[in-house]
C-alpha cells in the first residue's frame, strides 16, 4: 500500500507539472485551431502551399513580399513531385492537407472526380494569361487553379554533331542523324513500359490522335487512336525498331547520357533535360519535330499550375494568393528562371528573359502546333495499355495486332470505368 | 541420493526467500523503478486530461487501459515475463496493431478512386463546383451588410434602385438605403462591413460566411444569385443555378443544363454515389462506403485476378526462399572467412563487405537496372563486351528465367551484408571448447562445421531467417525499381502480372495505384497475402520447436 | 592497421579455431609446410576478401562517379571523365543537410537504443521463462512483422494527426514521432535474432546466479546481456541501418526540409521524374553511408569479441 501511495504522489505531482506547461502550448493549438472560425483579436491567417524542389526556390524570396502585402502567412512546405498528386488525394479526401498545391493540368479531371479541388474565379485575370493555359484548367465550364507555364517536347540538336537540319521528315531526319556517323541516330525515351507522350509527335502526325476532337477542338472520350491511322503508326513503329533507331532499353537515364556522351546528333525531349545537357556545357538547338506519316507532328502540351484544395478553410486568402500572386509577371518570371518553361503570363512571356532564350525560343516553337493533353480522368485508362503496346511492337511484336489489342483493352477499361 | 536433494532444495529455497525479500526492499532499483513508472504514468494522466480535452475518446479508452496494464504489470509480483515485454508491446499495439486494424477494415470498403472521402464533402464538392459564374451579367459594385451574425448585400440594381438582400432571401428594394456613386454606402438597420475587417486582411472576422453568402436575384431560381467575389469584397458576381442537394430524397437536383430539364441523381447508398438510370453524377465523385465482403468475393471470382494467383504466389514463394538461401550462405561463408584472427586487414575487408548495405536500396535497383541494361549497360558492353562474339544478355527484359536470376542476383548484392553481420555476431556464441575437444577426437573441418557449428548457427539464426523469409516474400522495392514486375510478355495486357512480380507487387498493379487506385480492393489482398505468409510461417516455426531445446 | 591491433580484438575466434601443423623435418620442408598451412588458413580468405570486396565495390564506384562529376548520371558508362566538389556544394547550399544529417543521427541512434533495450527484454522474457501463452506470443510477433505495410501509410497518417492533438510531441512534424513509429517495429525480426541468440546461452549460468540470490533484474542485467553483448551490438547496428535508409514513413510525418531525416532528403532529390538530381542524391549517399560505416567499425570489437565463448568455459 505504501509503495502504491508513493507512486500515486509521484504521479500526480509530475501530472501537475506537466498540465502547466502542457495548458500553455494547448492553449496555442485552440489558437490556431479557431482560426478558421474566428479568433478575437487581429487574428492572421496561414496557407499552407505544397511546393517541390526547384518551384520553392523560385517562390520562397517572393513569397515574403507578399505576406508584407497582405497579411497573410505563406508557409511553403516542401514536396516531392511525384508524391504530391496521391498525397494531396488521400490528405485533403482525409480533412487534412495543404491549401494549395503545385501540380499539373493532367491530374485536374482525377481531382475534381474526386471533389478534391474547387474553382478559382480566374475571370479577372483570364485576360492576362495565355488563353490555352486558362483552357488546360477549364473543365465544365469552371476553371480548378491557376496555370503557370507551358510546356512540350522538341527536337533537339547536338550542335557538334550536326550544324544545320534540312529534313522535313522523320525518315529524312533519320538519313541526316546517319551522316553525323554516331553509334545512334535520334534518341526517343521508350523503356519496358513505353512512353506515349513522348512519342505523341510521331504518332499524330500519321493523324493518329490520342481521342477525337469535336469540332471546337475540345476532346471527346471516344479514342482517336484505333483503326487505318493507328495502325499506320504502330507499323512505323514496328519499323523504326527493326531499323535499330528506337530500342527498348532506350529509357530517360540513357537518352541523358548517351546525348551527353555525344553518342546521337538528336533527341527528342523536353526543356527538363536540355536544362541538364546545358548545365554540361553542351551547345544545343531545339527545332519542331518533322513529320512521319505527312500531317503536322503535334506534341502534347502540359501545363503546370497550381489546385486550390476543397477542404481549405482559407478560401478567399488562398483565391487572392492564387490570382493576385501565383499569376503575376513577377512570380511567373521567377518560376520561368528555375523551371525555363514558357510563362502562362503574357506579359512574362513576352519579356527578354524569356524571349531571349533561343533555348526557350526552340521548344515555343516546337510546340506551336501542340495540342492540350486531355486532362480528364479516362486519359487515366490510356497510358498503360498504349505505352506497353508501343513497347513491344518496337521490340518486334506484330505491329496492327498488337495495337488492336492495346485499344480493345483501353475501350474497355473506360466503359468500366 | 535422496538427501542430497533434499538439501538441496532447502538450500533452494532458503534462497529464494533472501531473493524475495531482496526484491521487496527499498532498495535503489525500486526508486528507479518507482520514478520510471511515475513518469508514465504522469504522462498518460496527461494525455487522457487532453484526450478528453481535445475530445479523441477513442484515445483516452486506449491509454486507461494502458495505464492500468501497466500499473499492475510492475507492481503484482505475478507478471514476471510481462514486465519485461510490456514496453515493446506498447509500441507495438499502438503503431502496428493499430495500422493492421486499420487496413483490415479498409478492406471492407470500396476505398479508392471516386471514393475517398465521406459523403457530406462529396455534396459540398458536388453543389460548389457547379455554380458557373455567368458571364453575361455585369459585375456588381456590392456593399456588405451584416445584421443579427448574419451577412447582407446590397447594390444598385440596372432601375437605379438600392436593393438589400440576404442567403435565400431573394434582393428586395430597400428605400432606405444611401447610395453615393451608384454604391449602397449605408442601409439603416444594417452595419456596413469592410475587407479590413476580415481576417488575413487586417481584421479578425472569419472569411468563411462571406464565402457561403450566395443571395438570388428573384424568386425564380432560374435568374441565378449573386456572390461575393473573393478577390474584392466591394465586387459581386452573378452565378447560374446549378445542383442542389435535396435531404428528403437523398438526391441531387442538376439544374445546370436548362435544355435539358432537371436531372435527378439519387444516392445510392450501398455503392457510394449518386446515381441516374445508372450512370453516375458525372462532374464530381462519391464517398467511402462499406461494402463488405465484396472485395474479397472479386478477388476469388475475377477472372484478371484469380487465373494468375498462382504462378505469382508460386514464384513469390521460389524468389523468397531463394533469397534467403543464397544470402544466407554467402554470409555464412563469408563471415567463416573472416572469422580468423590471422588475416591482415581483416578490420578493412569487413567493412567493405558491409558496404552494399550503407546504400539506399532503391538506388541500388536502380543502378543495377542502368547497369544491366541490354544495349547500353557496362555489364554487357564493358564486363562482358570482350569476349568475342558476344551479344549482349537481355538480363532483365529477355526470358522470364533470366530475368528470375538477375533479380536473385541482385538481392543477394542488397541482402548478403545482413546476413554476414548476423553470421558473424553468431559465430562468437558458438564455445570454442566444443570445438576444440571436437578437433581432439578427430574431426575434420568439414565434419565440425557441419555437426557443430552448422547446427549450433541455426539455434541462433533460425528465427531470423523466417523473418527474413517474410521480408523478401513483401519486397516491393526490389521488384519495382528493378523490373517493375517484368517482363511482361508481349501481347499481353499491361496490368498481366510479368515474370518477376511478386504477391506484392501485384497488389500494386492490380489496384492500379498511382492511375485509378482501388485501395480498398488492394489491401483485401494485401491481406490474404497476409494469410497465407502467415501460415507458412506459423508452420516452419513450429518446425523450429526442436531447434531451441539443442542446448 | 597493425598487428597489435588486430589480435588486440580478443580471444582466438571459435569459427577457424587455430591450429598447429605437425612439426616438420627439415628447415626447407619447415618453409614450405608453413606456406601451405599459410594458404590454407590465411591466403584464401585474402582471395575470398579481394573477390568479394571487387563484387561489393564494383557497382558502388558508379555511385562514387556521379558524386564526383556533376555531369555524370544515372546511365553513365564513361567514369571520372570530370571531378568537382560541386555536388556536394550544391547539395549543402540547397537544403539544411547538415541538420538533416543530425535529426538522422538522433533518430537512428534513439531508434537503435530502444530497439535494443525493448527487444532484448522481450527476447529474454521468451527465452527464460516458460509463461502461459508464451509460444503464441512468439508467434504472433512473428506473423505481425509479415504484414505488408505498402498501403498503411493512410493510417500512419491519421494516427499520426489524432495522436499528436493529444501528445504534440507525437503529432506531425516531430522526430519524436517518426522514433516511436520505429520502436512499434522493435520486438519485429530483432527481437528473433536476440530471441535465438539468448537461447545459445546455457541456462544453467542462470540457475547458477539465482543460487547466488540474484534477482531476475540482476540476472538480466549482469549476466546475460553481458554475455550477448555481440549480438546486442549487431541489433543496434541493424536498427540503426534500417531506421537510416527509411523514407515511407519519414516523409510522411516530417514535412518541413528542417526535420527531414537523411532518407527523405536524398529520395526528395530524385523523386521528381523528369529532373532527378542523381549528382546531389550521389554525393548525398556517400555521405550517409559514412556514418553507418564508422558505426560498424567501432561496433565491430564488440561483434567479434567472443566474449561468449570465454566466459562458458567458466
Amino acid at each position: 500500500m505504501k509503495r502504491l501511495a508513493a507512486l500515486g504522489i509521484l504521479a500526480l505531482g509530475l501530472t501537475a507539472g506537466l498540465t502547466a506547461c502542457g495548458d500553455k502550448s494547448g492553449g496555442d493549438n485552440g489558437d490556431n485551431g479557431n482560426n478558421g472560425g474566428g479568433g478575437d483579436n487581429g487574428s492572421t491567417v496561414t496557407l499552407t502551399v505544397w511546393v517541390d524542389e526547384t518551384r520553392i526556390n523560385a517562390l520562397q524570396p517572393l513569397v515574403g513580399e507578399y505576406e508584407k502585402s497582405s497579411g497573410v502567412k505563406i508557409k511553403l512546405e516542401q514536396k516531392n513531385f511525384d508524391d504530391i498528386r496521391g498525397d494531396f488525394a488521400t490528405q485533403v479526401a482525409a480533412g487534412k492537407g495543404p491549401d494549395i498545391t503545385v501540380g499539373a493540368n493532367d491530374w485536374m479531371g482525377e481531382f475534381i472526380a474526386n471533389n478534391l479541388v474547387q474553382p478559382v474565379d480566374l475571370s479577372g485575370v483570364a485576360d492576362q494569361l495565355d488563353k490555352r493555359s486558362v483552357e488546360a484548367y477549364t473543365s465544365g465550364g469552371q476553371t480548378y487553379g491557376v496555370p503557370y507555364a507551358l510546356e512540350n517536347i522538341g527536337l533537339v540538336r547536338n550542335n557538334k554533331l550536326l550544324a544545320e537540319t534540312k529534313a522535313t521528315t522523320f525518315d529524312e531526319l533519320i538519313a541526316e542523324a546517319k551522316t553525323a556517323g554516331t553509334e545512334h541516330t535520334v534518341l526517343l525515351q521508350v523503356g519496358t513500359e513505353g512512353d506515349g507522350y513522348t512519342a505523341y509527335p510521331l504518332q499524330s502526325s500519321f493523324g493518329a490522335e490520342v481521342f477525337k476532337q469535336d469540332a471546337a477542338g475540345e476532346w471527346t472520350k471516344e479514342l482517336g487512336m484505333t483503326g487505318e491511322p493507328g495502325h499506320k503508326f504502330a507499323e512505323y513503329l514496328g519499323k523504326l525498331g527493326t531499323d535499330k533507331v528506337l530500342s527498348q532499353s532506350t529509357t530517360y537515364d540513357i537518352v541523358k547520357a548517351t546525348f551527353q556522351d555525344g553518342k546521337a546528333p538528336y533527341a527528342i525531349t523536353g526543356p527538363w533535360l536540355v536544362a541538364d545537357w546545358k548545365a554540361a556545357g553542351m551547345d544545343v538547338t531545339v527545332l519542331p519535330i518533322p513529320s512521319a506519316g505527312g500531317q503536322t507532328a503535334r506534341p502534347f502540351m502540359g501545363v503546370p499550375g497550381f489546385f486550390l484544395s476543397a477542404k481549405s478553410t482559407q478560401k478567399t486568402a488562398a483565391e487572392r494568393f492564387m490570382v493576385n500572386f501565383l499569376t503575376s509577371k513577377d512570380t511567373q518570371l521567377a518560376l520561368f528562371k528555375t523551371g525555363a518553361r514558357v510563362p502562362a503570363n503574357l506579359e512574362a512571356s513576352a519579356d527578354s528573359a524569356v524571349t531571349g532564350d533561343p533555348i526557350v525560343g526552340g521548344f515555343l516553337e516546337a510546340g506551336k502546333d501542340a495540342v492540350l493533353q486531355p486532362s480528364f480522368p479516362e486519359m487515366n485508362q490510356v497510358w498503360k495499355p498504349w505505352g506497353k503496346a508501343e513497347s513491344d511492337i518496337i521490340n518486334g511484336a506484330d505491329p496492327v495486332s498488337t495495337w488492336d489489342k492495346a485499344m480493345t483493352e483501353i475501350e474497355q477499361a473506360i466503359a468500366a470505368g | 541420493m535422496s538427501k542430497q536433494t533434499t538439501v538441496d532444495r532447502a538450500e533452494l529455497k532458503r534462497r529464494r526467500e533472501a531473493t524475495q525479500a531482496h526484491a521487496r526492499a527499498w532498495g535503489p532499483g525500486f526508486f528507479v523503478k518507482l520514478i520510471l513508472i511515475a513518469l508514465v504514468d504522469a504522462l498518460g494522466l496527461y494525455g487522457l486530461w487532453m484526450a478528453w480535452q481535445t475530445g479523441s475518446t477513442a484515445i483516452a479508452v486506449i491509454m486507461a487501459v494502458l495505464l492500468a496494464v501497466v500499473n499492475w504489470v510492475y507492481f503484482s509480483k505475478r507478471a514476471l515475463p510481462a514486465k519485461y515485454l510490456v514496453p515493446g508491446m506498447i509500441f507495438l499495439l499502438i503503431f502496428q496493431i493499430y495500422v493492421m486494424l486499420n487496413t483490415v477494415f479498409v478492406s471492407f470498403t470500396n476505398y479508392g478512386d471516386r471514393h475517398l472521402g465521406t459523403k457530406e464533402d462529396a455534396i459540398a464538392a458536388i453543389v460548389r463546383n457547379s455554380q458557373l459564374l455567368d458571364l453575361s451579367q455585369p459585375t456588381r459594385d456590392i456593399t456588405l451588410l451584416s445584421k443579427g451574425g448574419a451577412y447582407y448585400l446590397a447594390y444598385v440594381n440596372d432601375a437605379g434602385e438600392a436593393v438589400v438582400g440576404g442567403q435565400d432571401q431573394p434582393f428586395a428594394k430597400d428605400d432606405a438605403a444611401q447610395v453615393a456613386g451608384g454604391v449602397v454606402t449605408e442601409v439603416p438597420g444594417y452595419e456596413v462591413k469592410r475587407e479590413a475587417d476580415f481576417e488575413g486582411m487586417g481584421g479578425s472576422l472569419p472569411t468563411k460566411p462571406v464565402e457561403n453568402l450566395k443571395v438570388p436575384l428573384a424568386d425564380d431560381p432560374e435568374a441565378g444569385s449573386l456572390k461575393v467575389m473573393a478577390t474584392d469584397f466591394a465586387k459581386g458576381q452573378v452565378y447560374k443555378p446549378g445542383v442542389t442537394y435535396d435531404e428528403q430524397t437523398d438526391s441531387l437536383i442538376d439544374n445546370s443544363d436548362l435544355a435539358a430539364g432537371v436531372v435527378i441523381y439519387k444516392a445510392n447508398n450501398q455503392t457510394g454515389q449518386f446515381e441516374h438510370n445508372g450512370d453516375r453524377y458525372p462532374r464530381g465523385g462519391g464517398w467511402k462506403v462499406t461494402i463488405g465482403f465484396k472485395n474479397y468475393v472479386k478477388l476469388f471470382t475475377d477472372p484478371s485476378i484469380s487465373m494468375t494467383f498462382g504462378k505469382v504466389f508460386l514464384w513469390t514463394v521460389v524468389f523468397a526462399f531463394l533469397s534467403v538461401a543464397t544470402t544466407f550462405f554467402f554470409g555464412l561463408l563469408l563471415a567463416l572467412a573472416f572469422n580468423s584472427e590471422r588475416i591482415r586487414g581483416q578490420k578493412i575487408y569487413r567493412v567493405l563487405m558491409i558496404l552494399p548495405y550503407a546504400f539506399p536500396g532503391f538506388m541500388a535497383a536502380l543502378l543495377f537496372k542502368n547497369l544491366l541494361n541490354r544495349d547500353y549497360g557496362v555489364i554487357n558492353n564493358v564486363i562482358l563486351g570482350w569476349i568475342p562474339g558476344f551479344e549482349g544478355i537481355d538480363w532483365l527484359n529477355g526470358s522470364t528465367l533470366m530475368a528470375q536470376f538477375t533479380v536473385i542476383m541482385v538481392n543477394l548484392w542488397l541482402g548478403y551484408p545482413y546476413m554476414f553481420l548476423v553470421c558473424t555476431g553468431a559465430l562468437q556464441s558458438i564455445p570454442g571448447d566444443i570445438l576444440e575437444s571436437a578437433r581432439v577426437d578427430g574431426a575434420g573441418p568439414v565434419k565440425r562445421f557441419t555437426k557443430i557449428t552448422l547446427p549450433l548457427l541455426f539455434v541462433s539464426v533460425a528465427p531470423l531467417l523466417i523473418s527474413s523469409f517474410a521480408f523478401n516474400f513483401n519486397n516491393f522495392n526490389l521488384i519495382y525499381f528493378l523490373t517493375g514486375g517484368g517482363p511482361v510478355p508481349p501481347g499481353g495486357s499491361a496490368d498481366d502480372p510479368g515474370g518477376t512480380d511478386i504477391m506484392i507487387s501485384m497488389v500494386y498493379k492490380l489496384a492500379g495505384v498511382g492511375e485509378n487506385p482501388d485501395y480498398g480492393l488492394a489491401t483485401a489482398l494485401s491481406i490474404v497475402i497476409f494469410l497465407v505468409v502467415g501460415l507458412i510461417a506459423v508452420y516452419s516455426f513450429r518446425k523450429t520447436r526442436s531447434l531451441e531445446d539443442v542446448m | 592497421m597493425t598487428d597489435a591491433e588486430l589480435t588486440d580484438n580478443g580471444l582466438p575466434a571459435a569459427g577457424g579455431a587455430a591450429e598447429t601443423p605437425p612439426p616438420p623435418r627439415t628447415a626447407a620442408d619447415r618453409a614450405k609446410a608453413s606456406r601451405r598451412a599459410w594458404w590454407r588458413e590465411v591466403g584464401w580468405r585474402h582471395i575470398v576478401a579481394v573477390v568479394v570486396s571487387l563484387y561489393a565495390i564494383f557497382p558502388l564506384v558508379f555511385v562514387i562517379n556521379m558524386a564526383v562529376d556533376p555531369n555524370a548520371g544515372l546511365a553513365s558508362q564513361s567514369l571520372f571523365q570530370n571531378f568537382s566538389l560541386q555536388n556536394f556544394r550544391d547539395l549543402f547550399a540547397s537544403r539544411p543537410f547538415g541538420q538533416q544529417l543530425l535529426n538522422t543521427l538522433i533518430v537512428g541512434g534513439v531508434t537503435a537504443i530502444g530497439t535494443v533495450l525493448m527487444g532484448a527484454a522481450a527476447a529474454y522474457a521468451f527465452s527464460r521463462f516458460r509463461f502461459e501463452g508464451r509460444r503464441f506470443t512468439l508467434t504472433f510477433l512473428l506473423v505481425v512483422q509479415m504484414f505488408p505495410q505498402l498501403l498503411a501509410f493512410v493510417a500512419i497518417f491519421l494516427l499520426v494527426q489524432s495522436l499528436g492533438e493529444v501528445f504534440p510531441v507525437l503529432g506531425m512534424n516531430h522526430l519524436s514521432t517518426v522514433i516511436a513509429i520505429y520502436l512499434g517495429g522493435a520486438l519485429g525480426v530483432n527481437t528473433f535474432l536476440m530471441y535465438g541468440f539468448f537461447n545459445t546461452v546455457p541456462i544453467s549460468l542462470d540457475e547458477a546466479a539465482k543460487l547466488d540470490g540474484a534477482t531476475h533484474a540482476q540476472i538480466y542485467w549482469t549476466i546475460i546481456l553481458r554475455m550477448v553483448s555481440p549480438v546486442l551490438a549487431v541489433v543496434g547496428l541493424l536498427s540503426f541501418i534500417s531506421s537510416f535508409s527509411e523514407f515511407v514513413i519519414a516523409r510522411l510525418v516530417l514535412t518541413d526540409p528542417e526535420k527531414w531525416t537523411l532518407a527523405v532528403s536524398l529520395y526528395d532529390l530524385v523523386g521528381n521524374d523528369r529532373n532527378p538530381y542523381w549528382g546531389m542524391f550521389a554525393a548525398g549517399a556517400v555521405i550517409s553511408a559514412l556514418p553507418v560505416l564508422l558505426l560498424f567499425l567501432f561496433l565491430q570489437r564488440y561483434i567479434v569479441s567472443g566474449l561468449t565463448a570465454g566466459a562458458v568455459k567458466g
